[in-house]
């Protein structure tokens, strides 16, 4: 979950009254006692957890063939199993499992997580990240949450068909890949898309992303589906002037001429535009939304000319920012010295692209509203790809809110995009449409993801787990 | 001689003069000038690699030499700052009444790297009419003529009815390293006590081809203030960015630091320069000189002379933004964003003047503005005087007649400005000339003219007398 906003958890959460909830199933006081698939399956993510990921001290491949090891010894076969890791980078690798399905016509469906974790300290957390811990009805580690909580779910539920004798009509695909938490180190989903296409060929795949919700109470209130997610990219604007001495300044400055730039960026709003998804959001979540921001919501998606209903709605950052293209300046840097005009100052404008929007034609907009060809424009990330934007497919979207209903009765299923990325960007990209599952549900504090003493709720993941299994089996029974 | 601009904008103007001094075949007592001189620039003394303190060791043993004695010469030097030494010397005068005067001259050189060069910079070359080498230019040909004049006096038996004071000293050119004449100003006050004190920034300039066009007598100058403006924000995710934003708080600051005009200033030196230049010259720029003398609220003149960007810094306190920063992650919203903002304020006018003045132009209670560095207590602007202004005028009209003097302030700073601090004024007086292209100080390959170094050291002899010698002998 690298880079995301936990969009739901900032609107819906602060947004949200009490009482316009839904009625959840009660809230966590005790932790129930466990069944024994799921005291197994506690095993097998303490395992994961506690298998250090992190890029500076940790290993992904170990991780990998201990996930592999657990799938082989409830009885996949060694040829289902693909253990990959470039010489360069040895500790980043991954797994790839193909549990075969009986109709070949019917194109496979592939499991999504990553293993790496971000960097955690040992003496900034209250307890070592890298040892499971249960307490007072949370687990306790790095990963215990993003992305290990998936990742797990996901093998325990190759484990579980395997010992079941499972024989799904469509073949399930399981890659566990590392490099998702970090940025310019070796990513595994990427290298998948480029080495091994064939091997992780999909219909579709099911990825983190996605997920519900709780309060502050810890009542569950609303599980998404995450749809497609905004495109990042980083531009550099550079501003160049011959310079001088300081002691004779003149008006023309390349400190000035940026201020007058990342003024303009402010002042520029790119134009509103709606999705499938984002349209079904905005109509879903209106009405979960208190007062008028809620009806404003669902009025826009009516009619996205609204200008009052726009305005209302903008107020959100994070409802503004699902709205359109977002840029903003986030880092300056100029001059050389105190006693001298600058010669170069850049800023970054980091921007989080509307689905389906191109890097090209956002930094053409970012050109044309500085209006000012002296200030030279460099996309920062040149070889990642744009997203194509998944459909909203009944077909998968549909077994969602039906098995959410029954699971989660009375909490609403609701499409989102994010304005973050995942390794989902990836996938897409190659022509595999990438939802995120609903299912493990965190906190109104997103179960502190990145930071001190990450967590997951105990019951989000056992019942999380519950769902995630029925929904896998039925997708690939059909 | 950094940040000094003042000379370089007189360049242009082309005032009718005879050719310079013939340079005359060398006199018995420029040989030996110029083997101190030779010397002198020969010692590195840059801040990386050179060392002050061995260039004064030399200075203290030709003076000894000579006949100077313990009573006359104090060594200084400060524990953290071992080769930043410099050298006091102390002439006496016969008078019970005149205050002493004060030479000054910094020992220091901007650094210079061999590669960079054609010659090796610690090597003083003479070619084509030229010294060669760091330190020839600024300000060693000076330095070695206070030195050498010492011992002239020495060798002459001179007797002055002033006290004629030398301090040497190092760090003018570094503002982050020890300075030894603020050091000498705090810590040594009564050593260097002087009704005035003769230093660089004067000097006149050549039209490129060895005609001198004008000399200045260099009154008073700029301080240097440098402030940071600074904005804070509570930051957050980039995915969802708010308008209330540090970098776009500074921005809007920034333009209006820009378009803020510190009001229009004028004093004796720059009426003095104005009027000088006003009437050598018949165009536009000429008439506004004149007028805006006459009138300082005669707006069409003020935006006449505000084009040339050295004009429109001598005509008030200027801020500028140099260094800019803010932010600490591509994708986070900054949580901080500040600026460096340099001012060259004008003589007289406070620092907290003119912090208040960018606080009040940027009008936005959620920016900070401090001043930065401490450069000590404000200078008194030095009087421009006829004590100061007659015998420079003399020797101008003897050593380069037809050629004119023009008083000037500087837009830059030099270590005057620690003795006008302390209540000892300091002028930059003409004698030595320059080429208008600055002749490579601070950068590759400096040089000075040859014939200007022997001409400007008979011009300085002769104007040193004459200060110290005030009721003529």
């Amino acid at each position: 979950m690298n880079q995301r906003y936990p969009l739901i958890a900032a609107t819906m959460i602060a947004g949200l009254s009490v009482p316009a909830l839904i009625a959840a199933s009660a809230t966590a006081a005790e932790p129930a006692a466990l069944r024994p698939d799921q005291a197994e399956f506690r095993g097998l993510y303490k395992e994961l957890v506690e298998t250090n990921t992190t890029l500076s001290s940790g290993s992904c491949t170990l991780a990998a063939e201990r996930m592999a090891a657990r799938m082989r010894s409830a009885g996949i076969a060694d040829s289902q199993i693909t253990l990959f890791s470039t010489p360069e980078h040895p500790t980043d690798g991954g797994v790839v499992v193909v549990y075969p399905g009986t109709d070949r016509k019917l194109k496979p469906m592939l499991l999504l997580a990553h293993i790496d974790v971000v960097e955690a300290k040992r003496e900034d957390w209250t307890r070592d990240p890298f040892t499971l811990i249960e307490e007072n009805g949370q687990f306790y580690a790095r990963g215990a949450s993003d992305d290990k909580a998936q990742a797990a779910v996901w093998t325990d539920t190759l484990v579980r068909f395997a010992k079941e004798k499972y024989k799904p009509r469509r073949t399930i695909k399981l890659a566990l890949t590392c490099g998702e938490e970090t940025s310019g180190a070796f990513n595994g989903a990427e290298w998948l898309t480029k080495n091994k296409r064939d091997l992780i060929d999909a219909a579709y795949a099911l990825n983190e992303g996605g997920g519900g919700r709780s309060d502050a109470d810890g009542k569950l209130l609303v599980q998404t589906i995450q749809v497609g997610e905004k495109a990042y990219q980083d531009f550099t604007l550079t501003a160049t002037n011959e310079g001088g001495h300081s002691s004779a300044p003149v008006r023309d400055n390349a400190i000035y001429a940026m201020a007058d730039a990342v003024s303009k960026i402010r002042e520029h709003e790119f134009a509103l535009e709606f999705n499938d998804t984002t349209r079904t959001f905005f109509s879903k979540a209106g009405p979960l939304y208190p007062g008028t921001i809620g009806k404003a919501m669902a009025a826009l998606a009516v009619n996205p000319q609204d200008k009052a209903a726009e305005a209302l709605v903008n107020q959100d950052r994070s409802l503004h920012s699902m709205l359109r293209t977002t840029c903003v300046a986030t880092l300056v840097q100029g001059g050389h010295a105190l006693n001298a005009l600058p010669q170069r100052v850049t800023v970054n404008v980091n921007c989080r692209m509307f689905p389906g929007r191109t890097s090209d034609e956002t930094q053409a907009e970012l050109a044309r509203v500085i209006g000012n060809p002296g200030i030279a424009i460099e996309q920062r990330i040149k070889d990642k790809p744009i997203a194509k934007v998944p459909p909203l497919d009944p077909t998968i979207i549909g077994p969602m809110e039906q098995l959410s209903a029954k699971h989660f009765p009375g909490v609403p299923v609701i499409p989102t995009i994010s304005t973050g990325a995942s390794d989902g960007v990836y996938i897409a990209a190659v022509g595999i449409p990438t939802y995120g599952v609903p299912g493990i549900w965190a906190d109104s504090k997103m179960n502190n993801i990145h930071g001190l003493n990450e967590h997951m709720e105990v019951r989000a993941l056992m019942d999380g787990r519950d769902y995630l299994y029925a929904l896998v089996k039925l997708l690939s029974s059909k | 001689m950094p940040r000094t601009l003042a000379i370089a904008l007189l360049s242009s103007v082309m005032f009718a003069a005879p050719a310079s001094v013939a340079f005359a075949q060398q006199r018995p007592d420029q040989q030996a000038f110029r083997s101190l001189y030779k010397d002198m620039v020969e010692t590195d003394t840059s801040i990386t690699s050179g060392s002050c303190t061995t260039l004064a060791d030399k200075i203290e043993a030709h003076l000894r030499a000579r006949g100077f004695t313990d009573a006359e010469l104090t060594r200084f030097a400060v524990p953290d700052h071992p080769k930043e030494g410099g050298i006091v010397v102390v002439y006496r005068g016969t008078s019970k009444t005149l205050k002493p005067m004060l030479l000054v001259g910094h020992l220091d050189v901007v650094v210079a790297k061999r590669e960079d060069w054609i010659r090796d910079p610690y090597t003083m070359i003479e070619e084509g009419g030229y010294f060669y080498g760091r330190g020839t230019s600024d300000m060693k040909a000076m330095d070695a003529i206070w030195v050498d004049m010492f011992e002239r006096f020495r060798q002459q038996s001179y007797k002055p009815q002033r006290t004629i004071k030398l301090a040497l000293t190092c760090g003018e050119e570094t503002s982050w390293a020890f300075n030894g004449m603020r050091w000498l100003s705090e810590n040594r006050r009564e050593l260097i006590d002087a009704e005035f004190a003769l230093n660089e920034g004067g000097g006149g300039r050549t039209d490129g081809h060895g005609k001198v066009l004008q000399q200045s007598l260099h009154v008073g100058e700029k301080m240097v203030g440098n402030y940071r403006i600074e904005a804070t924000n509570p930051g957050g995710h980039s995915s969802t960015p708010v308008r209330d934003n540090a970098i776009y708080e500074l921005a809007d600051a920034l333009v209006k630091v820009r378009d803020h005009e510190f009001p229009l200033m004028l004093n004796d030196t720059t009426r003095a320069f104005f009027t000088k230049l006003g009437q050598s010259r018949s165009d536009e720029a000429g008439k506004a000189m004149l007028a805006i003398v006459a009138n300082p609220q005669d707006q069409a003149a003020e935006a006449v002379l505000n084009r040339d960007k050295a004009w429109h810094s001598m005509l008030r306190t200027t801020c500028v933004a140099t260094l800019l920063d803010g932010g600490h992650a591509n994708n986070a919203l900054p949580q901080r964003a500040g600026v460096t903002v340099n001012c060259r304020i004008f003589p007289g006018v406070s620092y907290e003047t003119v912090r208040t003045a960018l606080e009040t132009a940027i009008a936005d209670p959620r920016m900070t503005v401090t001043k930065l560095d401490d450069r000590g207590p404000l200078a008194k602007p030095p009087p421009l005087t006829r004590q100061i202004l007659a015998p420079a005028q003399a020797l101008v009209t003897k050593y380069y007649p037809g050629v004119p003097l023009v008083p000037t302030m500087s837009t830059g700073a030099t270590d005057g400005i620690y003795l006008e601090a302390v209540g000892i004024p300091s002028y930059g007086p003409p004698g030595l000339y320059g080429d208008p292209d600055g002749n490579g100080a601070h950068g590759l390959n400096e040089r000075a003219i040859v014939a200007a170094v022997y001409t400007g050291r008979d011009f300085l002899t002769e104007l040193v007398k004459a200060y110290a010698d005030p009721r003529g002998r």
